[in-house]
């Protein structure tokens, strides 16, 4: 904890009024990409969306996409949470977006990626699992948003 | 006369609780920014589709039929939910730059929806039928790209802009000691 309140991280962050906007920017329009691209996987199991496809088939194509907009949600989240670590921490909307986001990755790569890359999943299997996924997702985005109101 | 309207509508009953509320407005952002994920990804994958990097196994047809109407649905709840966030705080909206140069992408949205609707998303089997996608069909992918990032990027960019007066504030109060 010490470490945190003496944070030079923290200072060249704030040193300038454009580090955090832009890496916010990034931020939302990485998250966008990737739960836009595991919605599409979600939207399939439904059977709603890309036509003539199996889930299988979009969660194979998306899955790199996802990869690439995760990766830059995992980099631009810590330059938003360095730049000023105990107001986050003690923040209640910040753990549980943060405890959700750790479900939801789990959840994504574990029974979701297993359930839709298998196309002999029962119907009603399928909609649970991305009902489950939405719900998660758009629960990270709720928490995030909330750490502002709360 | 813009912002006459801008404060008539701020003092609609409706716009008065939107914005006194607890709860809500910080809902209504937080749907707002959940439809930017569930349905922003739609509107990727259809530029990356029409650009040839994703979903290339998949017909530029089964990409752009299959989502049409819900990107369609997902930009309605989108435009309602940033109608009451916006209108319930306009006066102030009204002298930030970044708003309107979010309603400028959002008006070139409009146009190129107007220009690329019919010879790209109104046909996209016979975008199938040729051997290499079309320059036009690739032309729309990254103009989509690029003026969805321009909307994104303005509207969170709106959160941080503070008029001039409150800018200067310390400096005066420095200047008088």
């Amino acid at each position: 904890m010490l470490l945190l309140q003496i944070n030079p991280i923290s200072d060249a962050l704030n040193s300038s009024e454009w580090v955090f906007p832009i890496a916010e920017c990034f931020h939302i329009a990485a998250f966008a990409w990737s739960i836009g691209m595991i919605a599409l996987v979600d939207f399939r199991m439904l059977g709603v969306g890309i036509q003539h496809s199996k889930p299988s088939q979009v969660a194979r194509a998306t899955a790199p996409w996802t990869l690439l907009g995760l990766a830059v949600v995992l980099l631009s989240g810590p330059v938003l949470f360095l730049s000023d670590p105990r107001m986050y921490l003690y923040n209640p909307s910040f753990r549980f977006k943060i405890g959700a986001l750790v479900l939801a990755i789990l959840f994504n790569y574990t029974i979701h990626r297993k359930v839709a890359l298998s196309d002999t999943a029962s119907p009603p299997v399928r909609v649970l699992v991305a009902i489950v996924s939405l719900v998660l997702w758009v629960s990270v985005v709720f928490g995030g948003l909330f750490i502002a109101f709360a | 006369m813009i912002y006459q309207f801008f404060q008539w509508l701020q003092s609609t009953d409706f716009m008065t609780f939107i914005r006194e509320s607890g709860l809500e407005y910080p809902i209504i952002m937080s749907t707002h920014l959940a439809c930017i994920a569930v349905f922003g990804g739609m509107i990727v994958i259809t530029d990356l589709r029409l650009l040839g990097v994703a979903l290339t196994e998949r017909s530029i047809a089964d990409v752009v039929n299959g989502l049409r109407w819900w990107k369609r649905i997902g930009f309605i709840i989108m435009i309602c939910m940033g109608f009451m966030l916006f209108g319930s705080k306009a006066t102030e909206y009204y002298p930030n730059p970044y708003f309107w140069a979010k309603m400028t992408a959002l008006f070139l949205v409009l146009i190129h929806a107007i220009v690329f609707r019919p010879l790209v998303y109104n046909h996209p089997e016979e975008l199938d039928k040729s051997p290499m996608i079309p320059t036009r069909a690739k032309v729309a992918g990254v103009l989509s790209l690029i003026i969805w990032t321009a909307v994104l990027c303005n509207g969170r960019l709106i959160g941080y802009w503070e008029p001039k007066q409150q800018q200067k504030a310390p400096a005066t109060t420095a200047q008088v000691q």
